[in-house]
């Protein structure tokens, strides 16, 4: 593939944020008719160098060339007009309007007319030419996740995108719609463009990528074929060759001690009247980690609620213990308020049990334990969490949660949005507390990871938790909802 | 009623709806873009004195575009701070609706003194529609009015049109549910924001000027009397449509009237009662989840 001609070259890219640097001279080629796997942790700079690519961002210093000429971007509306095409991690979909209205979005022109069946004919003329089927007239809201992402790209196709660049597309995916997909992107490739692929999924960047690139701090560290680079160099250019991902397990399993958590003939139903947890029925041991499974919207979320005691059954006996530490996914909008300090949002945690006046000079002491117990990078603990990383964010969380030796704690995809030093240290936490006689639940949408934490694996399908070996086939078979 | 008494009620209701009508049809596509603009009273008292210059120094015609540029330089003011600077939408508009009331009135006495309340601009009269105003009952309140009033009947088919089959009306949605789908789809939601801050501002100064130039013929201060609040009710009641703003607007006008009729007929109720039963339907909507869903995703926040 070598020598041909470059779709998109990126040359002395420089970008900062404050005193943030998150691009740092960095280069980037992407041939036409190939798929480059864009690969670095987070915060390498991955996702802003393609938002300078799509025009969403100004460059501090470099260029940027399409097809060989050199362009600047006042906005994206410049960058799709160049034929590119962006598909955030997080989609930019307009959750009431049609699959049609997101397609016609953008269309230029004030007094340009919106004729809805025309747009519904474009939308059924681009999926039988690209096999991206879509109703028309189906609220991009009501859409599962695969079939938004297909919306993602064909919004794309529709202002004729030749080159995708697609922002972390398989994080939430299944692994046969990821297939789909990346067989999808490669005969788009092959036929027409050229695809970006930013991921951090090594062995899924090599399956599927002509070219590979590598940042790390905002520097193109390596880049080169993906037939002459094996996974091993990649890792070492990704993390600087300097952590072990060894995942072996360190605390040795021992007999779990008594039961903690208890939940008996278990059922929450919503106001809808939707049954989110049928009759469920399970224990967690003090010292022992359960790992949990599940497609989106299998109920785990509801299982995991209820086993922390912040959601009520409707029917059933849960017995729970007093103190329970929970993590929940989205750690900004559900653990800690951003603006407000660490010794704040430590605080926080008590403040529906307190009465009186606040003893801040304990929780400084408090916080600042946690800080440094659980090796929270910060500039101090009256930094507000925002000012954190992610990985420094999650830390504080699970540092607060497992203060005060909680009987059991529970965790809601710790490593989500983490790079992969951060999530080692997070699984490691979740280890020692198991050493240390927690009963510690923990959900995660990574397959391997649960895989590799637990001791026991429950599997919810269809608001039902069934035990299941801890063994990558039958948990798969478990949440398609196949018999084991 | 008789049928005379009622068609005057219906005339009057309507006449009372037509400055509403002009507000809340300009707040709706403000708060189509995801803009709440409690400002809108301070554009509507601009626009009644826009209307007392402009109408005084030449005709009626001049005076609504006095009162429409008057409005829209209250907006303009507003949208600086809420969409370039970023402030609060709530704070910035109770500023400038406080401010339009306190700055017309100085004006007012500054320009024309104290005595200016004898002051007179020249009206538009009614034009009646020949035959359609001698339908009985609803003919004179539809058909027997300014022409302000017959502006609205193509004003809200158009906004309707333009919401749902255009492509600009389609940014304007997009940009008041998810403004971050908008800019990644190469819209800019400030620049979106600015237009429909600077329509909403012009039409609430007609709506002054409607005041002025076709219903009392001279400014008093405060004489917007918190319609710019009422017109924010209206689009909740209208559900973020065109047709429901209208159809809200004329429940709003007829309370109005009702309230009038109260008390020249001296009913023993409470003539503020009928006033407040809008108010009251507007609450009970608001207490429904469709209503609340009704409402842009985006509306109110600040820009990303």
């Amino acid at each position: 593939m070598t020598g041909a001609a470059l779709a998109l070259s990126v040359r002395g890219l420089t970008k900062r944020f404050g005193t943030t640097v998150a691009l740092d001279n960095a280069n980037f080629d992407l041939r036409a008719g190939t798929v480059h796997a864009l690969l670095g942790e987070n915060g390498a700079g991955k996702t802003t160098m393609m938002r300078v690519a799509f025009g969403m961002l100004r460059p501090d210093a470099g260029s940027l060339e399409v097809n060989g000429t050199v362009r600047r971007w006042r906005s994206s509306a410049d960058a799709i007009a160049a034929g590119i095409g962006m598909v955030h991690q997080h989609f930019l979909l307009v959750p009431a309007m049609t699959v049609a209205e997101n397609v016609s979005l953008g269309d230029r022109g004030f007094f340009r007319g919106f004729d809805p069946r025309a747009a519904a004919d474009r939308v059924r003329r681009i999926g039988a030419a690209t096999g991206l089927v879509l109703d028309p007239a189906a609220r991009a809201a009501d859409l599962p996740v695969g079939a938004q992402q297909r919306l993602e790209i064909v919004k794309a196709l529709a202002r004729d995108a030749k080159i995708l660049i697609l922002d972390e597309p398989t994080a939430v995916l299944s692994p046969s719609e990821s297939g789909e997909l990346y067989a999808w992107l490669r005969s788009f490739a092959a036929r027409e463009g050229a695809v970006v692929l930013i991921t951090h999924k090594v062995r899924e960047a090599l399956a599927v990528a002509d070219e590979v690139t590598v940042l790390r701090r905002g520097r193109a560290v390596l880049s080169g074929s993906s037939k002459t680079l094996d996974e091993a160099a990649i890792i070492a250019a990704m993390l600087g060759g300097a952590i072990s991902t060894d995942k072996q397990d360190s605390t040795a399993k021992k007999v779990p001690g008594a039961p903690l958590i208890s939940l008996q003939h278990v059922s929450v139903t919503d106001e809808r009247g939707v049954r989110l947890l049928r009759d469920v029925s399970m224990e967690v041991r003090a010292g022992e980690i359960v790992g949990i499974a599940g497609v989106e919207g299998s109920g785990q979320r509801e299982l995991l609620r209820v086993l922390a005691g912040r959601l009520a059954p409707d029917a059933g006996e849960a017995r729970i213990p007093a103190r329970v530490g929970f993590v929940p996914e989205d750690r900004l909008r559900d653990a800690l308020i951003p603006t407000m300090s660490l010794v704040e949002n430590l605080a926080l945690k008590e403040a529906g049990s307190q009465h009186g006046t606040m003893r801040w000079e304990d929780y400084s002491t408090r916080a600042e334990t946690a800080v440094r117990e659980h090796d929270v990078r910060t500039s101090g603990v009256e930094s507000p969490a925002r000012a954190l990383s992610g990985g420094n964010q999650q830390k504080f969380v699970l540092g607060r949660e497992l203060e005060g030796s909680p009987a059991a704690l529970i965790a809601e995809n710790p490593t989500r949005g983490l790079d992969i030093r951060a999530a080692v240290h997070i699984l490691d936490e979740l280890r020692s507390a198991r050493a240390s006689g927690v009963a510690v639940v923990v959900y995660s949408s990574d397959l391997d990871e649960v895989l590799t934490l637990a001791d026991r694996m429950i599997v919810c399908f269809d608001g039902r938790a069934s035990a299941t070996p801890v063994d990558a086939a039958a948990v798969a078979r478990a949440m398609l909802g196949l018999a084991s | 009623m008789s049928g005379g008494a009622t068609a005057a009620f219906l005339e009057s209701g309507m006449r009372f709806a037509t400055p509403l009508a002009y507000a809340a049809l300009g707040e709706l596509v403000v708060e189509r873009a995801g803009v709440i603009n409690i400002g809108l009273e301070g554009a509507i008292i601009g626009g009644a004195f826009g209307a007392l210059v402009f109408a005084g120094a030449g005709s009626v015609a001049l005076g609504f575009v006095g009162a429409a540029a008057a409005g829209t330089l209250v907006a303009t003011l507003f949208a600086f701070f809420v969409v370039t600077l970023r402030t609060d939408q709530i704070i910035t508009g109770t500023a400038l609706s406080m401010l339009g009331l306190g700055l017309t009135g100085t004006l007012y006495r500054t320009i024309y003194g104290s005595s200016g309340a004898s002051l007179h601009t020249p009206t538009i009269s009614p034009v009646a529609v020949p035959v359609l105003s001698a339908i009985p009952i609803v003919g004179p309140a539809l058909f027997d009015q300014p022409v302000v009033t017959y502006a609205l009947y193509a004003i809200v088919p158009l906004l309707a049109c333009w919401f749902y089959r255009s492509s600009a009306g389609l940014a304007l949605r997009a940009v008041g549910e998810h403004p971050e789908a908008a800019l990644g789809a190469g819209i800019s939601p400030a620049r979106v924001q600015w237009a429909a801050i600077l329509f909403g501002g012009a039409m609430g100064g007609i709506a002054g000027g409607t005041l002025v130039l076709a219903q009392v013929g001279t400014f008093a201060e405060g004489m917007s009397a918190g319609r710019g609040f009422i017109a924010i009710a209206i689009v909740v009641l209208g559900r973020w449509s065109p047709l429901g703003v209208a159809v809200a607007a004329v429940v709003f006008g007829a309370a109005s009237a009702l309230q009038t009729l109260a008390q020249a007929t001296g009913w023993s109720m409470p003539y503020q009662l009928p006033l407040a039963f809008p108010y009251l339907l507007t609450l009970v909507l608001l207490a429904t989840a469709r209503a609340r869903t009704a409402a842009p995703s985006a509306l109110g926040k600040r820009l990303p």
